[in-house]
């Protein structure tokens, strides 16, 4: 090899590729692909930008605050969970040494709303607030000292309203109404058989309520980031996860047209769905079209980001199952009500997978559901990790425990039994492309049995067991929801292969997934693919980094894109080599003719002569598999979701029955993910998952009172460390999806879908009490064991 | 000793090299390294010594920069991630956190890294809990620890042959 | 205003000289959170960081000595049991670098970790002032009431000494497995005459002795063979743990509930008595 693709320049640093690691200690299940690891993809490789990130040079959006600001903006926030605002005072505010100025909604001039599905969220508010983050004015100042101090002296005059603080009290007759048409927004239903009349028939049936509590993404790198207008364009420098849906919330809120608005994305630290909702865009966006030619910053400190932030819903899930004498499944009826919130956010869809996810990857022929989200004055409730999948699964898999034990049959085994397998349908009625649910469970637990459980005698106050659960999780936005990916793939002027692609990259590897695919559809090496990102103006849209669809969309859309340019190229070499384009085919970095070994010339001697005759080096591609939107009457769609991911875990903990605390000791998962277009970043999305599922299953919690959130900070806001977690055994499952890029999938959200209910059967196996409200905290077990 | 209102002579070392600065004392080290210096490596998060990104190398040992005021740097040797490696000659850790896949969005790197150097500094063998108890304080909302701990172990290999 | 004293001399000199609203702050780990909160946003700061020899610590004819500025990490490392292992478990390797325990004890958190085992090795607190000297405090006189103690704005904690001959177990509750925040916590001292001492933390407004618990345990006799270890049959244990329970006085917060710390102090006076007598 020539050491350069393309072209005559030797592109910098080239990144590290590495061997096809395994898990530690965990033995991968054979992958149809073993025989195949030639390019890049299925290799484990170093990240593009690992050397930035871990020599602390690459810039988040807190940094370019350090090194550019020029005037800082503080947002001023509802003192009141729920109230109108009966005027704002600001001269006290303007007084304040260094203050230029205190906008309110009257400065704003477009729409003063965003919201990713309802535009119900006002920028500004101007008459009323829903919650104790709802935005009044927006204060800046010289300095960031003097922007608060500003933000201190604003005077807002409210009228309180009542506090709408849970779902029953929302529901209550005579509750105030949050929104116009009421607080029960859209929900969305199952209706498939006949739930009602196959319970009554089972031989068994089980019921149970259960809570899941408020949780917050806590990603470290707090909202923060620069805007600067020039008169022409708006350029907003903050980390979000779709940075063209941010471009035109921004336009219409502002009343900008959106391409006037240029969204570039800093380096983000983690996202976890709390950057899909709009952050601070439009607040420093809007700062800055008042002062043209200067540098706004705005960030938030961690009370702030936690007082403003959607969160993932909180839910009652009120779950009926039955089974008949065999131990199948018969029915499961489920009514699911999930405080909202404030504003909608992207509740509307969240509704839709806990009710589409509603008996998980197993065999149910009659199912009811209905789901209800409610508005309360809790922060709004939008998209985490999981997006409503992972509370479901708390719930279903809660019930196969359930059904188990008062069937008196094992659980696993009962499991085995009601999984889906090919042919079989899924809640929505559609036939999964290509299920392994079954192959998951016996690999996670081949895995788990491969130790043996610790035989030395425990005091009489510990007790050990362990849990299982079984996962789907359909990828994408689904149910006919626009869902795109564009890619565009050029040879640049150094002769490096250009991938621009809109995905964001939030910290999980986006930037490798496409360049390792896009070097391996060129077949050049990973040193000659460079990868440009998240830029409303540089790169075309992507969608958003969500919905575990990141390596799916953008994947295929840089493989299509590729694809076309190698047409391109092998046109430009038909016309060099005076051959139909036919007759010639890429091998390597050399091009040759299909049928005459003689016909031949290297990549490099084409661009160059292609370059000359003015051939556009560039392809663009969009991918856009369609799903189909449901019947809004019954729930089911034959093509719901492109493809479904699946997933099961074994977690073993060690109780304490006395005190309620709960330690995880080993916990191992299992996923299928397709193809593992980089092994060890797919191993990273696993046990990052994981320890996110046991921090939901035992620790973290958002607590109100009255709307206000009690504990916005770290301090209480208690998140796993590496005590709290052992360390994960990963198995991946790899199979070939039909439509994946090089058959991958994806990974993000399953690993924690997966991860809380398994932890929580280990405790019901620890401890003969099965849970059903989380987080299981010390007192929560406790209370369990006791009655108390 | 001293005292002075507003701005204050601040001398210490950053990094091996001497800065002297006129800066009010009251700010924290977190902002004087970040704001002063645009030593923006080191991470804020939380601002109340939950979660480690802030971690620097005082004198010796690891402390959360958040927590320390500028003024109580006077005559301290600073140690942060910009000081122990760079694109060119990378630190043992640096390289192994990037080969274990140790840094996944990265914020939480910096931090661990110099919890995990001042650990490896002054402990010529330590124990699989001293790895653990070394980065107990630091949140990694993304990794899930085992890589982290994984790196830390290769790059004291590496350093003690 | 920005005072870094170099000698404990200087060190008295200023804080009385200086008003209230100049704070001291040495290891920063409550002071400056309250900062960066915003709750609190002190003009003035006494340092203490830069003071010779106060983080000294001495064992002398039976009684440890150590100075205000000693910080988690040193006490971690420190034979007595209840008092490392509270070191151990306050947040991470960074806050127990700077974190000491005069800031601790002045704090005066109920969840003071560093305080309720000091309650239970019968610590006194040296508080002293430039002009007045020393006096030494027994903890029970000197917490007060919540978050107040008994040190006057004029003075400054200069040192800390208990008996280093008890034998002392703790446990903590918390969420976690390390930084770790208490929802309950218990410290029990035993003095070579077989009394016991049992603090509780997290459950009133200050760091508390379980008193009634201590009566079962003790009697009210000084007779030492009243105290054998024999007394700590199960029983004996049982009534001491419920005891503790009944005086515990918690409150509901977002951590927990009042209900849950109350039976909590029966299950660690309970397992932490076993423990000492089973060595």
């Amino acid at each position: 090899m020539s050491g350069r693709a393309f072209g005559t320049q030797t592109p910098a640093a080239p990144p590290r590729e590495k061997e096809h690691v395994l898990p530690t200690e965990a033995p991968i299940t054979p992958s149809p692909f073993a025989e195949k690891v030639r390019g890049p993809v299925g290799r484990s490789c170093d990240k593009i930008d690992g050397v930035e990130r871990v020599t602390g040079t690459k810039l988040y959006g807190a940094d370019l605050i350090a090194r550019e600001a020029d005037l800082h903006a503080k947002v001023v926030r509802s003192e009141h969970a729920h109230a109108e605002v009966v005027s704002i005072d600001t001269k006290e505010a303007l007084r304040v040494d260094g203050v230029l100025a205190v906008l309110t909604a009257e400065d704003v001039k477009g729409t003063n709303r965003h919201g990713l599905i309802r535009r119900d969220h006002p920028v500004l508010a101007k008459d009323r607030v829903r919650y104790r983050g709802d935005a009044v004015a927006i204060v800046v100042a010289k300095t960031e000292q003097a922007a608060a101090a500003g933000r201190d002296a604003v005077k807002v005059e409210y009228r309180v309203l009542p506090t709408v603080e849970s779902i029953e009290q929302a529901m209550a007759p005579g509750a105030p109404h949050l929104q116009p048409g009421g607080n029960v927004m859209g929900g969305r239903r199952i209706r498939k058989g006949d739930a009602d009349s196959a319970l009554a028939d089972s031989h068994v049936v089980v019921s149970e309520t259960f809570r899941t509590q408020t949780v917050d993404h806590a990603f470290l790198d707090v909202e923060a980031g620069v805007a600067r207008w020039d008169g022409e364009l708006l350029t907003i420098r903050v980390s979000g996860q779709w940075v063209h849906e941010e471009a035109r919330l921004v336009a219409l809120a502002l009343g900008l047209p959106v391409e006037r608005v240029r969204i570039i994305q800093p380096a983000a630290g983690g996202a976890f769905g709390g950057r899909e909702d709009i952050s601070i865009q439009i607040y420093v966006g809007l700062a800055a079209l008042r002062f043209a030619g200067k540098t706004v910053a705005l960030r938030y400190d961690r009370a702030e980001s936690m007082r403003a932030r959607h969160k993932r819903h909180p839910m009652r899930i009120e779950y009926a199952m039955g089974a008949d004498r065999e131990g199948r499944l018969t029915a499961a009826k489920v009514a699911i009500y999930s405080d909202e919130g404030a504003y909608a956010s992207t509740g509307i869809a969240v509704c839709r997978k806990m009710s589409s996810h509603a008996t998980g990857p197993y065999r149910v022929p009659h199912v009811r559901v209905d789901v209800f989200g409610v508005h309360t004055n809790n922060n709004p409730t939008g998209a985490m990790r999981g997006f409503g999948a992972t509370q479901i699964a708390i719930a279903y898999e809660g019930m196969m425990d359930r059904l188990a034990a008062k069937l008196g049959v094992d659980r696993v085994e009962f499991r085995r039994a009601n999984l889906i397998r090919p042919g079989d349908a899924v809640t929505t009625g559609q036939v999964v492309p290509s299920p392994t649910a079954v192959e998951c469970l016996e690999a996670v637990l081949r895995q788990y049995g491969s130790k043996s459980m610790p035989s030395e005698p425990l005091p009489t106050h510990l007790r050990r067991g362990w849990g299982v659960s079984v996962i789907c999780f359909g990828m994408g936005y689904g149910d006919g929801f626009p869902d795109a990916s564009r890619a565009r793939v050029r040879i640049g002027a150094d002769g490096c292969v250009e991938v621009y692609s809109g995905i964001v990259d939030v910290g999980q590897g986006a930037e490798n997934v496409i360049a390792q695919v896009a070097a391996e559809e060129m077949g050049v090496g990973l040193e000659h693919t460079r990868v440009i990102t998240a830029d409303t103006h540089m790169t075309p849209e992507s969608g958003s980094c969500s919905a575990t669809r990141s390596t799916f969309f953008a994947g295929n859309a840089v493989r299509l894109a590729a694809g076309e340019l190698k047409e391109k190229l092998l046109d430009a070499a038909g016309e060099l080599l005076c051959v139909h384009p036919n007759e010639l085919e890429f091998r390597g970095e050399e091009i040759r003719g299909r049928f005459d070994e003689g016909l031949c010339c290297s990549l490099g001697e084409l661009v160059a002569a292609a370059r000359k005759r003015g051939y556009e080096l560039e392809a663009e591609a969009l991918f856009k598999p369609r799903t189909i939107c449901e019947d809004f009457e019954t729930g089911q769609s034959p093509r719901a979701f492109i493809t479904y991911m699946f997933g099961a875990h074994v977690s073993q903990v060690l109780v304490d029955v006395e005190t309620g605390e709960v330690r995880v000791e080993r916990h191992v998962a299992c996923h299928d993910v397709g193809r593992a277009i980089n092994p060890e970043a797919v191993r990273g999305q696993i046990t990052g998952g994981v320890v996110q599922g046991i921090g939901m299953a035992l620790m973290e919690e958002v607590v109100y009172r009255g709307g206000r959130i009690l504990n916005p900070g770290f301090t209480d806001y208690i998140l796993p460390t590496v005590r709290d977690v052992p360390p994960v055994e990963c198995v991946v499952l790899e199979s070939n999806d039909p439509l994946g890029p090089y058959g991958a999938k994806g990974v993000g959200e399953p690993p924690l879908i997966g991860a809380v209910p398994a932890v929580l059967s280990a405790i019901y196996d620890a401890t003969g009490k099965a849970p059903a409200t989380l987080p299981c905290n010390p007192e929560r077990v406790w209370g369990m064991l006791t009655g108390s | 000793m001293g005292d002075s209102g507003g701005a204050w002579h601040l001398s210490c070392t950053v990094n091996g090299e001497p800065v002297e600065a006129e800066v009010d004392p009251r700010i924290t080290l977190l902002t004087f390294l970040r704001e002063h210096l645009l030593l923006t490596g080191t991470k804020g998060a939380c601002l109340e010594g939950e979660c480690g990104s802030c971690t620097v190398i005082v004198d010796g040992r690891p402390i959360n920069s958040c927590l320390m005021l500028a003024g109580q740097a006077q005559g301290c040797s600073i140690q942060t991630i910009e000081g122990i490696g760079d694109d060119k000659k990378l630190h043992a850790l640096q390289k192994h956190f990037i080969a274990t896949g140790a840094a996944q969005c990265g914020y939480c790197t910096p931090g661990l890294i110099m919890a995990a150097k001042a650990m490896l500094d002054a402990n010529p063998s330590p124990t699989e809990q001293e790895f653990t108890t070394a980065i107990e304080a630091n949140i990694c909302r993304c990794t899930g620890y085992e890589s982290i701990r994984q790196a830390i172990r290769d790059a004291y290999r590496e350093i003690h042959g | 205003m920005f005072y870094q004293p170099t000698d404990m001399a200087e060190a008295l000199r200023l804080r009385a000289e200086l008003g209230p609203e100049v704070v001291t702050v040495c290891g920063g780990t409550d002071v400056v959170v309250a900062m960066n909160h915003g709750v609190a946003r002190p003009e003035a700061f006494l340092d203490l960081s830069r003071v010779a020899g106060r983080d000294s610590v001495e064992r002398v004819n039976g009684i440890y000595l150590l100075g205000g500025g000693v910080t988690f990490a040193q006490m971690a490392k420190l034979p007595v049991r209840a008092l490392a292992e509270a070191a151990r478990s306050v947040g991470g390797p960074q806050i127990r670098n700077v974190g000491t325990i005069a800031g601790n004890l002045g704090t005066a958190s109920p969840a003071g970790d560093g305080s309720v085992a000091l309650l239970a090795l019968d610590a006194e607190v040296e508080l002293s002032h430039v002009e007045r000297g020393s006096r030494w405090v027994r903890l029970e006189e000197f917490f007060l009431d919540y978050k107040r103690t008994a040190l006057q704005p004029d003075e400054l904690i200069t040192r800390v000494r208990f008996p280093s001959d008890f034998e002392s177990v703790w446990y903590k509750i918390g969420k976690r497995g390390a930084v770790n925040i208490s929802i309950v916590c218990c410290a029990i001292g035993r003095s070579p005459a077989g009394a016991y001492r049992i603090a509780l933390g997290s459950v009133g407004p200050v760091p508390m002795r379980a008193m009634e618990a201590e009566a079962v345990l003790n009697g009210d006799s000084t007779d030492a063979a009243h105290r054998a270890v024999a007394y700590l049959a199960d029983e004996v244990i049982e009534r001491a743990a419920e005891a503790a329970e009944l005086e515990a006085a918690p409150i509901d917060d977002q951590r927990s509930s009042a209900r849950y710390r109350e039976a909590m102090c029966r299950v660690l006076v309970r397992r932490l008595l076993r423990e000492l007598r089973d060595g």
